[in-house]
Protein backbone atom coordinates (compact mmCIF):
# COMPACT_ATOMS: atom_id res chain seq x y z
CA UNK A 1 0.00 0.00 0.00
CA UNK A 2 2.90 2.34 0.73
CA UNK A 3 4.28 1.72 -2.76
CA UNK A 4 0.87 2.20 -4.31
CA UNK A 5 0.35 5.58 -2.68
CA UNK A 6 3.81 7.12 -2.61
CA UNK A 7 5.75 5.62 -5.54
CA UNK A 8 6.59 7.74 -8.58
CA UNK A 9 4.40 7.59 -11.70
CA UNK A 10 0.80 6.88 -12.62
CA UNK A 11 -1.31 4.27 -10.85
CA UNK A 12 -0.33 1.52 -13.30
CA UNK A 13 3.35 2.14 -12.63
CA UNK A 14 2.71 2.23 -8.90
CA UNK A 15 0.84 -1.07 -9.10
CA UNK A 16 3.69 -2.58 -11.08
CA UNK A 17 6.13 -1.44 -8.38
CA UNK A 18 3.91 -2.96 -5.69
CA UNK A 19 3.54 -6.22 -7.64
CA UNK A 20 7.30 -6.53 -8.03
CA UNK A 21 7.70 -6.07 -4.26
CA UNK A 22 5.00 -8.63 -3.43
CA UNK A 23 5.51 -11.57 -5.74
CA UNK A 24 3.16 -10.56 -8.53
CA UNK A 25 0.23 -9.71 -6.29
CA UNK A 26 -2.65 -8.24 -8.30
CA UNK A 27 -4.75 -5.39 -6.99
CA UNK A 28 -7.92 -7.38 -7.66
CA UNK A 29 -6.61 -10.00 -5.21
CA UNK A 30 -6.48 -7.41 -2.45
CA UNK A 31 -9.39 -5.03 -3.02
CA UNK A 32 -13.06 -5.88 -3.36
CA UNK A 33 -14.70 -4.96 -6.67
CA UNK A 34 -18.40 -4.23 -6.51
CA UNK A 35 -21.10 -1.77 -7.53
CA UNK A 36 -19.41 -1.44 -10.91
CA UNK A 37 -16.32 0.17 -9.41
CA UNK A 38 -13.06 -1.57 -10.18
CA UNK A 39 -10.29 -2.05 -7.63
CA UNK A 40 -8.19 0.22 -9.83
CA UNK A 41 -10.71 3.05 -9.69
CA UNK A 42 -11.21 2.68 -5.95
CA UNK A 43 -7.51 2.82 -5.30
CA UNK A 44 -7.09 5.84 -7.57
CA UNK A 45 -9.28 7.90 -5.23
CA UNK A 46 -6.51 7.57 -2.64
CA UNK A 47 -3.49 7.76 -4.93
CA UNK A 48 -4.80 10.80 -6.80
CA UNK A 49 -5.62 12.62 -3.60
CA UNK A 50 -2.20 11.94 -2.06
CA UNK A 51 -0.16 14.30 -4.23
CA UNK A 52 -2.94 16.89 -4.64
CA UNK A 53 -3.45 17.16 -0.90
CA UNK A 54 0.24 17.69 -0.22
CA UNK A 55 0.65 20.00 -3.20
CA UNK A 56 -2.04 22.20 -1.70
CA UNK A 57 0.07 22.48 1.46
CA UNK A 58 3.23 23.30 -0.48
CA UNK A 59 1.41 26.07 -2.36
CA UNK A 60 0.24 27.55 0.93
CA UNK A 61 3.71 27.34 2.48
CA UNK A 62 5.57 29.04 -0.40
CA UNK A 63 3.22 31.67 -1.89
CA UNK A 64 5.95 34.12 -2.93
CA UNK A 65 8.00 31.44 -4.63
CA UNK A 66 4.89 30.29 -6.47
CA UNK A 67 4.17 33.88 -7.45
CA UNK A 68 7.74 34.24 -8.74
CA UNK A 69 8.13 31.06 -10.78
CA UNK A 70 4.47 30.64 -11.80
CA UNK A 71 2.02 27.80 -11.10
CA UNK A 72 3.33 25.37 -13.71
CA UNK A 73 6.96 25.46 -12.64
CA UNK A 74 6.08 25.54 -8.95
CA UNK A 75 3.75 22.55 -9.19
CA UNK A 76 6.29 20.54 -11.19
CA UNK A 77 9.00 21.02 -8.58
CA UNK A 78 6.65 20.61 -5.63
CA UNK A 79 5.26 17.34 -7.02
CA UNK A 80 8.77 16.05 -7.71
CA UNK A 81 9.71 16.96 -4.13
CA UNK A 82 6.64 15.20 -2.68
CA UNK A 83 7.41 12.02 -4.60
CA UNK A 84 11.15 12.15 -3.85
CA UNK A 85 10.67 12.96 -0.18
CA UNK A 86 7.49 11.25 1.08
CA UNK A 87 6.42 12.91 4.34
CA UNK A 88 7.70 11.21 7.47
CA UNK A 89 6.26 13.61 10.02
CA UNK A 90 2.81 13.52 11.54
CA UNK A 91 2.68 17.29 11.06
CA UNK A 92 2.02 18.86 7.67
CA UNK A 93 4.03 21.81 8.93
CA UNK A 94 7.18 19.73 8.44
CA UNK A 95 6.34 18.91 4.82
CA UNK A 96 8.17 21.84 3.24
CA UNK A 97 11.22 21.79 5.52
CA UNK A 98 13.46 20.16 2.91
CA UNK A 99 12.10 22.04 -0.12
CA UNK A 100 14.77 24.80 -0.23
CA UNK A 101 17.49 22.13 -0.18
CA UNK A 102 15.66 20.14 -2.87
CA UNK A 103 15.54 23.22 -5.11
CA UNK A 104 19.23 23.81 -4.52
CA UNK A 105 20.10 20.20 -5.39
CA UNK A 106 17.98 20.11 -8.54
CA UNK A 107 19.47 23.25 -10.11
CA UNK A 108 21.22 22.56 -13.42
CA UNK A 109 25.01 22.57 -13.09
CA UNK A 110 26.51 26.06 -13.51
CA UNK A 111 28.48 25.26 -16.63
CA UNK A 112 25.40 24.22 -18.56
CA UNK A 113 23.87 27.69 -18.62
CA UNK A 114 24.68 31.31 -19.34
CA UNK A 115 26.13 33.23 -16.39
CA UNK A 116 23.10 35.52 -15.90
CA UNK A 117 20.70 32.56 -15.95
CA UNK A 118 22.89 30.76 -13.45
CA UNK A 119 22.47 33.71 -11.12
CA UNK A 120 18.70 33.75 -11.55
CA UNK A 121 18.42 30.05 -10.77
CA UNK A 122 19.92 30.74 -7.37
CA UNK A 123 16.90 32.77 -6.42
CA UNK A 124 14.14 30.10 -5.99
CA UNK A 125 16.01 28.15 -3.29
CA UNK A 126 16.94 31.38 -1.53
CA UNK A 127 13.36 32.65 -1.60
CA UNK A 128 12.16 29.25 -0.35
CA UNK A 129 14.63 29.49 2.58
CA UNK A 130 13.25 32.88 3.53
CA UNK A 131 9.63 31.74 3.31
CA UNK A 132 10.39 28.60 5.29
CA UNK A 133 12.11 30.63 8.02
CA UNK A 134 9.05 32.84 8.24
CA UNK A 135 6.80 29.78 8.61
CA UNK A 136 9.01 28.51 11.41
CA UNK A 137 8.88 31.68 13.47
CA UNK A 138 5.12 31.71 13.17
CA UNK A 139 4.96 28.55 15.31
CA UNK A 140 8.19 28.67 17.34
CA UNK A 141 8.19 29.46 21.04
CA UNK A 142 8.44 33.26 21.36
CA UNK A 143 8.82 35.88 24.03
CA UNK A 144 5.11 36.47 24.59
CA UNK A 145 5.20 34.58 27.88
CA UNK A 146 8.40 36.36 28.96
CA UNK A 147 7.74 40.10 28.64
CA UNK A 148 10.42 40.77 31.28
CA UNK A 149 13.20 39.73 28.91
CA UNK A 150 12.15 42.07 26.11
CA UNK A 151 11.32 45.17 28.15
CA UNK A 152 12.62 48.39 26.54
CA UNK A 153 16.16 49.44 27.38
CA UNK A 154 17.03 52.99 28.31
CA UNK A 155 19.34 54.44 25.62
CA UNK A 156 22.52 54.37 27.69
CA UNK A 157 21.81 51.18 29.61
CA UNK A 158 24.48 49.33 27.67
CA UNK A 159 27.13 51.52 29.32
CA UNK A 160 25.65 51.53 32.81
CA UNK A 161 24.18 48.07 33.30
CA UNK A 162 25.54 44.57 33.15
CA UNK A 163 23.58 43.07 30.29
CA UNK A 164 23.56 39.47 29.12
CA UNK A 165 21.69 38.73 25.92
CA UNK A 166 20.28 35.62 24.29
CA UNK A 167 18.63 35.04 20.92
CA UNK A 168 14.93 34.26 21.29
CA UNK A 169 13.79 30.77 20.24
CA UNK A 170 11.98 32.37 17.31
CA UNK A 171 14.99 34.20 15.86
CA UNK A 172 16.06 32.99 12.41
CA UNK A 173 19.18 34.36 10.70
CA UNK A 174 19.80 33.90 7.01
CA UNK A 175 22.71 34.85 4.81
CA UNK A 176 21.19 35.18 1.35
CA UNK A 177 22.54 35.55 -2.17
CA UNK A 178 19.91 38.21 -2.93
CA UNK A 179 18.34 41.06 -0.96
CA UNK A 180 14.97 39.32 -0.70
CA UNK A 181 13.24 40.87 2.30
CA UNK A 182 11.70 43.72 0.30
CA UNK A 183 10.93 41.31 -2.55
CA UNK A 184 8.97 39.07 -0.16
CA UNK A 185 7.11 42.00 1.39
CA UNK A 186 6.02 43.21 -2.03
CA UNK A 187 5.00 39.73 -3.06
CA UNK A 188 2.89 39.54 0.12
CA UNK A 189 1.03 42.58 -1.18
CA UNK A 190 0.23 40.63 -4.36
CA UNK A 191 2.66 42.69 -6.41
CA UNK A 192 4.89 41.04 -8.97
CA UNK A 193 8.25 42.56 -8.05
CA UNK A 194 11.18 42.25 -10.42
CA UNK A 195 13.88 39.91 -9.11
CA UNK A 196 16.70 41.79 -7.37
CA UNK A 197 20.24 41.58 -8.68
CA UNK A 198 22.46 39.04 -6.91
CA UNK A 199 24.09 40.59 -3.86
CA UNK A 200 24.95 39.12 -0.46
CA UNK A 201 22.45 40.16 2.16
CA UNK A 202 21.60 39.30 5.75
CA UNK A 203 18.08 38.77 7.04
CA UNK A 204 16.82 38.47 10.62
CA UNK A 205 13.34 37.19 11.39
CA UNK A 206 11.64 37.24 14.76
CA UNK A 207 8.32 37.64 16.50
CA UNK A 208 7.06 39.91 19.25
CA UNK A 209 3.54 40.05 20.64
CA UNK A 210 2.62 37.48 17.95
CA UNK A 211 3.64 39.85 15.13
CA UNK A 212 6.20 38.57 12.66
CA UNK A 213 9.19 40.77 11.88
CA UNK A 214 11.57 40.40 8.97
CA UNK A 215 14.44 42.82 8.55
CA UNK A 216 17.47 43.13 6.33
CA UNK A 217 20.37 43.74 8.71
CA UNK A 218 23.97 44.87 8.37
CA UNK A 219 26.76 42.34 8.61
CA UNK A 220 27.77 43.49 12.13
CA UNK A 221 24.13 43.16 13.30
CA UNK A 222 23.95 39.67 11.81
CA UNK A 223 27.22 38.74 13.57
CA UNK A 224 26.00 40.26 16.85
CA UNK A 225 22.73 38.30 16.74
CA UNK A 226 24.60 35.13 15.82
CA UNK A 227 26.98 35.63 18.75
CA UNK A 228 23.94 35.67 21.04
CA UNK A 229 22.71 32.21 19.98
CA UNK A 230 23.90 31.22 23.44
CA UNK A 231 23.64 33.65 26.39
CA UNK A 232 26.53 36.10 26.22
CA UNK A 233 27.45 39.30 28.07
CA UNK A 234 26.94 42.28 25.76
CA UNK A 235 30.60 43.34 25.60
CA UNK A 236 31.63 39.88 24.46
CA UNK A 237 28.91 39.77 21.82
CA UNK A 238 30.00 43.21 20.57
CA UNK A 239 33.59 41.98 20.43
CA UNK A 240 32.62 38.99 18.35
CA UNK A 241 30.53 41.13 16.01
CA UNK A 242 33.53 43.45 15.56
CA UNK A 243 35.78 40.50 14.81
CA UNK A 244 33.37 39.04 12.23
CA UNK A 245 32.49 42.29 10.51
CA UNK A 246 35.84 44.06 10.58
CA UNK A 247 34.33 47.02 12.45
CA UNK A 248 35.73 48.59 15.62
CA UNK A 249 34.14 47.44 18.88
CA UNK A 250 33.57 51.09 19.78
CA UNK A 251 31.60 51.55 16.56
CA UNK A 252 29.42 48.58 17.39
CA UNK A 253 28.76 49.72 20.95
CA UNK A 254 27.79 53.17 19.66
CA UNK A 255 25.42 51.63 17.10
CA UNK A 256 23.93 49.34 19.76
CA UNK A 257 22.74 52.36 21.73
CA UNK A 258 20.10 52.86 19.06
CA UNK A 259 19.72 49.38 17.60
CA UNK A 260 19.67 47.09 20.66
CA UNK A 261 16.27 48.39 21.92
CA UNK A 262 14.97 47.81 18.38
CA UNK A 263 16.30 44.25 18.31
CA UNK A 264 14.66 43.56 21.66
CA UNK A 265 11.39 45.07 20.45
CA UNK A 266 11.37 42.95 17.30
CA UNK A 267 11.75 39.79 19.35
CA UNK A 268 15.24 39.00 18.04
CA UNK A 269 16.90 39.09 21.47
CA UNK A 270 15.99 38.96 25.11
CA UNK A 271 17.83 39.86 28.29
CA UNK A 272 18.73 37.04 30.60
CA UNK A 273 19.53 37.46 34.24
CA UNK B 1 -13.28 36.85 19.16
CA UNK B 2 -14.92 40.29 19.34
CA UNK B 3 -18.37 38.72 19.74
CA UNK B 4 -19.49 35.83 21.93
CA UNK B 5 -19.27 32.53 20.02
CA UNK B 6 -22.61 31.34 18.70
CA UNK B 7 -21.75 27.70 19.23
CA UNK B 8 -21.57 25.63 22.41
CA UNK B 9 -18.10 24.15 21.89
CA UNK B 10 -15.25 23.93 19.41
CA UNK B 11 -13.26 21.11 17.91
CA UNK B 12 -9.64 21.61 16.90
CA UNK B 13 -7.41 19.53 14.66
CA UNK B 14 -4.85 18.43 17.24
CA UNK B 15 -1.89 18.40 14.83
CA UNK B 16 -2.40 22.09 13.99
CA UNK B 17 -1.69 23.05 17.57
CA UNK B 18 0.83 20.43 18.69
CA UNK B 19 4.26 22.05 19.02
CA UNK B 20 2.74 25.33 17.86
CA UNK B 21 3.55 28.22 20.19
CA UNK B 22 2.41 31.06 17.95
CA UNK B 23 -0.73 33.13 17.67
CA UNK B 24 -2.89 30.08 16.93
CA UNK B 25 -2.10 28.73 20.38
CA UNK B 26 -2.91 32.08 21.94
CA UNK B 27 -6.32 32.08 20.24
CA UNK B 28 -6.86 28.49 21.35
CA UNK B 29 -6.15 29.47 24.94
CA UNK B 30 -8.73 32.24 24.72
CA UNK B 31 -11.29 29.90 23.18
CA UNK B 32 -10.66 27.24 25.79
CA UNK B 33 -11.36 29.81 28.48
CA UNK B 34 -14.88 30.44 27.20
CA UNK B 35 -15.99 27.20 25.53
CA UNK B 36 -15.25 23.47 25.90
CA UNK B 37 -12.76 22.13 23.36
CA UNK B 38 -12.51 18.72 21.76
CA UNK B 39 -9.18 17.64 20.26
CA UNK B 40 -9.60 15.74 17.02
CA UNK B 41 -6.52 14.20 15.43
CA UNK B 42 -5.67 12.83 12.00
CA UNK B 43 -2.21 11.31 12.47
CA UNK B 44 -2.39 8.82 15.35
CA UNK B 45 -2.45 6.00 12.80
CA UNK B 46 -4.01 3.60 15.27
CA UNK B 47 -4.32 0.85 12.67
CA UNK B 48 -0.76 0.97 11.33
CA UNK B 49 1.67 -1.87 11.74
CA UNK B 50 4.40 0.68 12.54
CA UNK B 51 5.17 0.96 16.25
CA UNK B 52 3.21 3.64 18.10
CA UNK B 53 4.80 7.06 17.58
CA UNK B 54 5.59 8.00 21.17
CA UNK B 55 7.00 11.39 20.20
CA UNK B 56 3.68 12.19 18.58
CA UNK B 57 1.80 10.91 21.61
CA UNK B 58 3.93 12.99 23.97
CA UNK B 59 3.10 16.14 21.98
CA UNK B 60 -0.56 15.14 21.97
CA UNK B 61 -0.51 14.64 25.71
CA UNK B 62 1.23 17.99 26.26
CA UNK B 63 -1.44 19.72 24.19
CA UNK B 64 -4.19 17.91 26.10
CA UNK B 65 -2.69 19.11 29.37
CA UNK B 66 -2.69 22.67 28.01
CA UNK B 67 -6.21 22.59 26.53
CA UNK B 68 -7.95 20.26 29.03
CA UNK B 69 -10.25 18.99 26.28
CA UNK B 70 -13.51 17.18 26.84
CA UNK B 71 -12.39 14.44 24.43
CA UNK B 72 -9.30 13.40 22.49
CA UNK B 73 -10.32 11.68 19.29
CA UNK B 74 -8.86 10.26 16.08
CA UNK B 75 -9.90 7.83 13.34
CA UNK B 76 -10.10 4.09 12.87
CA UNK B 77 -7.53 4.03 10.09
CA UNK B 78 -3.86 4.02 9.30
CA UNK B 79 -2.05 6.95 7.76
CA UNK B 80 1.15 5.26 6.63
CA UNK B 81 3.66 2.52 7.09
CA UNK B 82 7.46 2.29 7.24
CA UNK B 83 7.46 5.75 8.82
CA UNK B 84 5.88 7.40 5.79
CA UNK B 85 2.79 9.48 6.55
CA UNK B 86 0.44 9.86 3.59
CA UNK B 87 -1.71 12.34 5.53
CA UNK B 88 -4.72 10.39 4.41
CA UNK B 89 -7.10 8.19 6.41
CA UNK B 90 -6.51 4.78 4.85
CA UNK B 91 -8.98 1.92 5.35
CA UNK B 92 -7.98 -1.07 7.46
CA UNK B 93 -8.42 -4.74 6.77
CA UNK B 94 -11.07 -5.66 9.32
CA UNK B 95 -10.09 -9.06 10.75
CA UNK B 96 -9.76 -10.72 14.17
CA UNK B 97 -6.03 -10.09 13.95
CA UNK B 98 -6.36 -6.36 13.16
CA UNK B 99 -9.02 -6.01 15.85
CA UNK B 100 -6.64 -7.46 18.43
CA UNK B 101 -3.91 -5.16 17.15
CA UNK B 102 -6.05 -2.04 17.52
CA UNK B 103 -7.42 -3.12 20.92
CA UNK B 104 -3.86 -3.45 22.17
CA UNK B 105 -2.83 -0.04 20.83
CA UNK B 106 -5.92 1.75 22.13
CA UNK B 107 -5.17 0.29 25.56
CA UNK B 108 -1.59 1.56 25.47
CA UNK B 109 -2.64 5.02 24.34
CA UNK B 110 -5.40 5.33 26.93
CA UNK B 111 -2.97 4.34 29.66
CA UNK B 112 -0.46 6.90 28.41
CA UNK B 113 -2.93 9.75 27.95
CA UNK B 114 -4.74 8.80 31.17
CA UNK B 115 -8.08 9.37 29.47
CA UNK B 116 -10.40 7.43 27.19
CA UNK B 117 -9.72 7.73 23.50
CA UNK B 118 -12.55 8.38 21.06
CA UNK B 119 -12.39 6.87 17.57
CA UNK B 120 -14.27 7.93 14.47
CA UNK B 121 -15.46 5.83 11.57
CA UNK B 122 -13.74 7.12 8.40
CA UNK B 123 -15.13 7.47 4.90
CA UNK B 124 -13.67 4.68 2.82
CA UNK B 125 -13.45 4.00 -0.89
CA UNK B 126 -12.34 0.38 -0.89
CA UNK B 127 -12.56 -2.73 1.28
CA UNK B 128 -9.92 -5.45 1.65
CA UNK B 129 -10.84 -8.93 0.42
CA UNK B 130 -9.37 -10.39 3.59
CA UNK B 131 -11.80 -8.47 5.82
CA UNK B 132 -14.02 -10.79 7.82
CA UNK B 133 -15.69 -8.32 10.17
CA UNK B 134 -18.03 -5.49 9.30
CA UNK B 135 -16.94 -2.01 10.33
CA UNK B 136 -19.87 -1.66 12.74
CA UNK B 137 -19.03 -4.95 14.47
CA UNK B 138 -15.34 -4.01 14.56
CA UNK B 139 -16.09 -0.66 16.24
CA UNK B 140 -18.62 -2.21 18.62
CA UNK B 141 -16.16 -4.85 19.80
CA UNK B 142 -13.37 -2.27 20.04
CA UNK B 143 -15.52 -0.05 22.27
CA UNK B 144 -16.58 -3.04 24.39
CA UNK B 145 -13.04 -4.35 24.88
CA UNK B 146 -11.26 -1.03 25.51
CA UNK B 147 -13.92 1.30 26.86
CA UNK B 148 -13.03 3.80 24.17
CA UNK B 149 -15.71 6.17 22.94
CA UNK B 150 -17.07 6.33 19.42
CA UNK B 151 -17.31 9.44 17.31
CA UNK B 152 -20.05 8.60 14.85
CA UNK B 153 -19.64 10.50 11.60
CA UNK B 154 -23.03 10.03 9.96
CA UNK B 155 -21.76 11.51 6.70
CA UNK B 156 -18.96 8.95 6.62
CA UNK B 157 -21.49 6.17 7.21
CA UNK B 158 -23.52 7.51 4.31
CA UNK B 159 -20.48 7.83 2.01
CA UNK B 160 -19.09 4.38 2.85
CA UNK B 161 -22.57 2.84 2.64
CA UNK B 162 -22.99 4.21 -0.86
CA UNK B 163 -19.49 3.18 -1.93
CA UNK B 164 -19.66 -0.36 -0.52
CA UNK B 165 -23.37 -1.05 -0.79
CA UNK B 166 -24.35 -1.49 2.86
CA UNK B 167 -27.38 -0.05 4.60
CA UNK B 168 -26.25 2.99 6.61
CA UNK B 169 -29.24 2.74 8.94
CA UNK B 170 -28.31 -0.82 9.79
CA UNK B 171 -24.73 0.35 10.48
CA UNK B 172 -25.92 3.00 12.95
CA UNK B 173 -28.48 0.71 14.63
CA UNK B 174 -25.75 -1.92 15.13
CA UNK B 175 -23.42 0.32 17.16
CA UNK B 176 -23.68 0.43 20.96
CA UNK B 177 -25.44 3.79 21.47
CA UNK B 178 -23.97 4.18 24.95
CA UNK B 179 -20.47 4.28 23.42
CA UNK B 180 -21.27 7.11 21.00
CA UNK B 181 -20.11 10.33 22.62
CA UNK B 182 -20.13 12.67 19.67
CA UNK B 183 -21.50 13.02 16.14
CA UNK B 184 -19.94 14.57 13.05
CA UNK B 185 -21.94 16.03 10.19
CA UNK B 186 -20.60 17.05 6.79
CA UNK B 187 -21.49 17.34 3.14
CA UNK B 188 -19.97 14.92 0.60
CA UNK B 189 -19.51 15.24 -3.18
CA UNK B 190 -21.22 13.02 -5.72
CA UNK B 191 -18.64 11.86 -8.26
CA UNK B 192 -21.08 9.73 -10.23
CA UNK B 193 -20.21 6.15 -9.36
CA UNK B 194 -19.05 6.99 -5.88
CA UNK B 195 -19.22 9.62 -3.13
CA UNK B 196 -16.23 11.45 -1.66
CA UNK B 197 -16.05 12.95 1.81
CA UNK B 198 -15.02 16.47 0.80
CA UNK B 199 -16.24 18.48 3.81
CA UNK B 200 -17.03 21.37 1.49
CA UNK B 201 -20.78 21.19 0.91
CA UNK B 202 -24.05 21.63 2.82
CA UNK B 203 -25.28 18.51 4.61
CA UNK B 204 -27.68 16.62 2.28
CA UNK B 205 -31.08 15.26 3.28
CA UNK B 206 -30.04 11.56 3.55
CA UNK B 207 -27.30 12.52 6.03
CA UNK B 208 -29.75 14.58 8.07
CA UNK B 209 -32.04 11.53 8.26
CA UNK B 210 -29.16 9.40 9.58
CA UNK B 211 -28.36 12.15 12.05
CA UNK B 212 -31.92 12.12 13.38
CA UNK B 213 -31.77 8.34 13.79
CA UNK B 214 -28.43 8.50 15.60
CA UNK B 215 -29.65 11.15 18.00
CA UNK B 216 -32.79 9.14 18.74
CA UNK B 217 -30.70 6.06 19.52
CA UNK B 218 -28.12 7.87 21.66
CA UNK B 219 -30.58 10.11 23.45
CA UNK B 220 -28.70 13.15 22.18
CA UNK B 221 -24.95 13.75 22.02
CA UNK B 222 -22.83 16.73 20.97
CA UNK B 223 -22.77 17.43 17.26
CA UNK B 224 -20.08 19.01 15.14
CA UNK B 225 -20.45 20.28 11.59
CA UNK B 226 -17.22 19.70 9.66
CA UNK B 227 -16.50 22.16 6.88
CA UNK B 228 -12.83 22.13 5.87
CA UNK B 229 -12.76 23.54 2.34
CA UNK B 230 -14.69 26.30 0.53
CA UNK B 231 -15.62 27.45 4.02
CA UNK B 232 -18.54 29.91 4.00
CA UNK B 233 -18.76 32.95 6.27
CA UNK B 234 -19.26 32.12 9.93
CA UNK B 235 -22.97 33.16 10.04
CA UNK B 236 -23.73 30.81 7.14
CA UNK B 237 -21.79 28.06 8.87
CA UNK B 238 -23.74 28.57 12.09
CA UNK B 239 -27.01 28.61 10.13
CA UNK B 240 -26.09 25.22 8.63
CA UNK B 241 -25.40 23.84 12.09
CA UNK B 242 -28.72 25.15 13.40
CA UNK B 243 -30.51 23.05 10.79
CA UNK B 244 -29.71 20.18 13.13
CA UNK B 245 -32.46 21.39 15.49
CA UNK B 246 -34.96 21.32 12.65
CA UNK B 247 -33.82 17.85 11.59
CA UNK B 248 -34.39 16.53 15.10
CA UNK B 249 -37.94 17.88 14.94
CA UNK B 250 -38.44 15.88 11.76
CA UNK B 251 -38.08 18.84 9.38
CA UNK B 252 -35.31 17.38 7.27
CA UNK B 253 -33.54 20.08 5.23
CA UNK B 254 -34.10 19.37 1.56
CA UNK B 255 -30.53 19.59 0.25
CA UNK B 256 -29.31 17.16 -2.41
CA UNK B 257 -25.87 15.58 -2.47
CA UNK B 258 -23.75 18.10 -4.36
CA UNK B 259 -22.52 16.99 -7.75
CA UNK B 260 -18.78 17.34 -8.11
CA UNK B 261 -17.65 19.62 -10.91
CA UNK B 262 -13.96 19.46 -10.09
CA UNK B 263 -11.68 17.40 -12.31
CA UNK B 264 -9.94 15.92 -9.30
CA UNK B 265 -11.72 15.58 -5.98
CA UNK B 266 -9.59 15.31 -2.85
CA UNK B 267 -10.91 13.41 0.13
CA UNK B 268 -9.93 14.56 3.60
CA UNK B 269 -8.98 18.10 2.53
CA UNK B 270 -6.26 19.94 4.43
CA UNK B 271 -7.67 23.44 4.10
CA UNK B 272 -7.86 23.60 7.87
CA UNK B 273 -4.06 23.66 7.97
CA UNK B 274 -3.68 26.27 5.27
CA UNK B 275 -5.85 28.77 7.09
CA UNK B 276 -3.41 28.75 9.99
CA UNK B 277 -0.71 30.22 7.78
CA UNK B 278 -2.50 33.53 7.40
CA UNK B 279 -1.17 36.27 9.63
Amino acid sequence: MKAVVTERGGLDEKLQAAASQHDGLRIEDVIVEKRGLSAHKRLSIYTGGYVLRLLECMRADFPALRNFVGDTVFDAFAKAYIISHPPKSSSLFDLGAGFPQFLEETKPPDSALQADLNGLLDMPPELARLERARSEIRRAPGTEQDPQGTQPLSPLAIFSESITLEATPCLRLLKLKFPLVDFLRRSDRNERPAPPLPESSFAALGRSNYRLHMEEVAMWQFAFLKACEHPLPLPLAAGRAAEESGKETAFILAELVVWLPVALGLGFLRRVS
Amino acid sequence: MRHPPQVDWFEIISENFMDNFGYARHVLERMAAIRPIVMHGVSMSIGSTDPLDWKYLESLKALAEFVQPVWVSDHLCWTGVSHVNTHDLLPMPLTEESLGHVINRVGQIQDFLRRPLVLENPSTYFEFRESTITEWDFLSELAKQTGCGLLLDVNNVYVSGFNHGFDPEHYIRSLPPESIVQIHLAGPSDCGQYLVDTHDQPVPAPVWRLYKLAQELTGGVSTLLEWDANIPDFPELVAELHKADAALRGMIPDAPVSKSIAAAVVSNPVGFQLALNDD
